[in-house]
């Protein structure tokens, strides 16, 4: 007997009973449910976080920071080392071959001053490759060039909230805003950088619609008179994700032997976060997994239970089948379709109710459905396995009948 | 009728069915029963064979060993030359579904298949492609004058219908032997005769033929007639063509 033939006897018996079928499928629709709804959300979330970070530089992007040492005692080495630099960042552009963008910024509070604004605000002291990091574009005028850099310009480029704030309904394009006394004159003004997560109204890179940008040579020469340079933080942009680790290391060496062998920095890689991301994540999925699993396994146990209810009504059945040729192996088959037909009805309503959960969590946190196809691979096999596994002890049972007795049985 | 005569007095030579001193004891020990206590029986291809005897006579258990749903303890059991009796659960499934046809007193068709699905089922258990369990099934239903039936549930037929899926069902695989057990118990006299008259007719086409009964009116439309008592054949001799001396 063909498992095809199979699946047509399971169907007919399915048919004939529909309530006991829908009872049966109850705690494998909820298990496939939760368990599906558990991957929407996880792609979800994970898609997300993926968005955020390519509007931030992706996942090639490393980010170099200042990591001043914790210990009381200070030796006369760490003393000498003076933090990232600006030629640290050169360094690191000549020397680490994968490094495809190299944007060291240095950030300073600095008084901006336009007719009747005045207020301290952060300037932003940065290089040419600062818009191609973040994909952070000009909407009018242009960005800071190489030029601006070597000439140690005073041009300054205003994101869309600091323009409006400067300058109100005023035209900023080729005004003079006053920066610590200095007049500045604004020659671009940047596109809205906009990213909404859960809640919707919160803009999570409105910091960079704030920003106010000035040539890095103009801020040592002008304002800080910094004569090794010093920056807050570098950003490198790895040409390949698979460089990640290798661009790290070479960069994490160059900046060891510049400063003397003082770890006074660190070398923060996005593929090392996501994973820790994702390490993170998976507590919080492992619950919902359990929670699916021990609903599949309710579900499970409630299949087999009323299969073994409603096993002696069948066991002339068995005795029939075996009396005209059918072996103990057809007989197995036969129980363990039916079982698995029931669990895969049960779950394909629980994908169709598990994707309803994901769609309406994450329109409940203002996010985009997604539908992937693993949430419905995850359903098929939860429900195969389910109906496998539980159908197993009843198959057996019956595959084992004594044809004699079957048929005997009233 | 190509049988009227001659099967060669005690030779075994076209054999179907060959008992050897088989004996059936059931929970071997203390409450042993000896349900058979040494059968020696053979019958010819193409005979016509009633069992009889009464209940708790060991019939019951004669016959699944026939129908090999059963093995003896004790014994051989040769089935159209193959012996049987040692053979494991799944060989003697196979045997079953290609050397013997069933027909039970409670027809014991399968209540939500189809007719023709119920006649079908046997092919199925030999791996038959649907093509020819169709064609088969169609033809083994018009050989019992239900063809127009194929589509109907077992319980929108009656008594005597049913009965005669099942022997379509029973015939489809083209059995060695037709083994019916109180087939027409549980039919009305009438409907009972007819269906008597379909196994005659079966057994005219030269199929072999075994009905286990109690009922005298039954066994007497077989050709030779075997009682069974206490677990042991009792003389066979009462059928009419015994009294000719067609058999010994």
């Amino acid at each position: 007997m063909t498992i095809h033939e199979s699946v047509l006897d399971g169907l007919t018996d399915v048919r004939s009973h529909k309530l006991r079928t829908l009872l049966q499928t109850l705690g494998v629709v909820l298990g496939v449910a939760s368990l599906v709804a558990v991957q929407g959300l996880v792609d979800a979330g994970r898609r997300r976080t993926l968005e955020f970070w390519s509007e931030t530089g992706g996942l090639t992007k490393l980010l170099i920071v200042n990591r001043p040492p914790k210990e009381l005692k200070i030796t006369a080495r760490q003393l000498a080392s003076r933090s990232l630099t600006w030629d640290d960042a050169q360094a690191i552009k000549n020397e680490v071959p994968w490094a495809r963008l190299v944007d060291p910024i240095a950030s300073t509070r600095l008084t901006v001053r336009y007719g009747d604004y005045q207020k301290a605000r952060d300037v932003s002291a940065a290089t040419p490759d600062y818009p191609s990091v973040y994909k952070f574009y000009p909407a009018r005028g242009r960005f800071l060039t190489q030029d601006d850099l070597e000439s140690q310009s005073r041009v300054a480029v205003l994101g869309d909230t600091a323009a409006r704030t400067y300058f109100g309904n005023e035209d900023p394009m080729g005004k003079t805003l006053y920066i610590g006394d200095v007049g500045f004159t604004v020659v671009g003004v940047m596109k809205r950088k906009e990213f909404y997560f859960n809640d919707g109204d919160h803009n999570a890179l409105e910091w960079m619609n704030r920003q106010t940008f000035i040539p890095l040579t103009s801020l040592y020469t002008r304002f800080t008179g910094d004569a090794s340079r010093r920056v807050n933080y570098i950003n490198v942009v790895v040409d390949k994700a698979e460089n990640n680790r290798k661009a790290t290391e070479a960069a994490r060496g160059v900046l060891l032997r510049r400063h003397g062998g003082v770890v006074d920095f660190e070398v923060m890689n996005r593929g090392d976060r996501l994973a820790r991301a994702e390490e993170q994540g998976r507590v919080f999925d492992l619950t919902f997994l359990v929670t699916g699993i021990v609903s599949l396994v309710v579900g499970g146990i409630v299949i087999m239970n009323i299969m073994l209810a409603s096993f002696q009504e069948r066991v002339r059945e068995v005795g029939v089948r075996k009396a005209i040729g059918a072996k103990g192996t057809d007989i197995a088959v036969q129980f363990l379709v039916e079982s698995i037909l029931v669990t895969c009805i049960g779950g394909a309503l629980g994908l169709v109710l598990g994707v309803g959960f994901a769609k309406g969590i994450t329109e409940l946190l203002g996010e985009p459905a997604v539908i992937t196809p693993k949430m419905a691979l995850v359903g098929v096999v939860a429900s195969v396995a389910t109906g496998l596994f539980f159908g197993m002890y009843p198959a057996f049972k019956a595959a084992r009948l004594n044809p004699v007795e079957a048929l005997r049985y009233e | 009728m190509a049988h009227a005569a001659g099967y060669p007095a005690g030779s075994d030579a076209g054999a179907i069915i060959r008992l050897q001193d088989v004996h059936k004891v059931y929970d071997a020990g203390e409450n042993a029963v000896h349900a058979l206590r040494g059968i020696d029986l053979s019958v010819e291809a193409a005979e016509y064979m009633a069992i009889m005897g009464p209940s708790g006579s060991g019939k019951s258990t004669l016959m699944h060993i026939l129908g090999c749903l059963d093995v003896p303890t004790a014994g051989e059991y040769l089935l159209d030359g193959t012996p049987v009796s040692r053979m494991s659960s799944r060989e003697l499934a196979r045997i079953r579904n290609r050397k013997v046809g069933f027909v039970f007193q409670s027809f014991n068709l399968l209540p939500r298949a189809t007719t023709l699905r119920n006649v079908e089922l046997p092919m199925l258990y030999a791996g038959i492609g649907r093509g020819e369990r169709r064609e088969r099934g169609l033809e083994a239903l018009r050989k019992v004058g239900l063809a127009d039936r194929a589509k109907h549930l077992p319980a929108q037929l009656s008594g005597g219908q049913r009965q005669r899926v099942a022997i379509a069902r029973a015939l489809v695989n083209s059995p060695a032997i037709l083994l019916a057990d109180e087939p027409t118990g549980n039919l009305d006299t009438r409907t009972g005769q007819e269906l008597l008259g379909i196994f005659d007719e079966l057994h005219a086409q030269g199929h072999t033929v075994i009905l286990v009964t109690h009922d005298m009116n039954v066994a007497a439309h077989a050709r030779r007639i075997i009682h069974i008592v206490d677990g042991l054949v009792a003389d066979g001799t009462s059928s009419a063509l015994e009294a000719e001396g067609a058999v010994a």
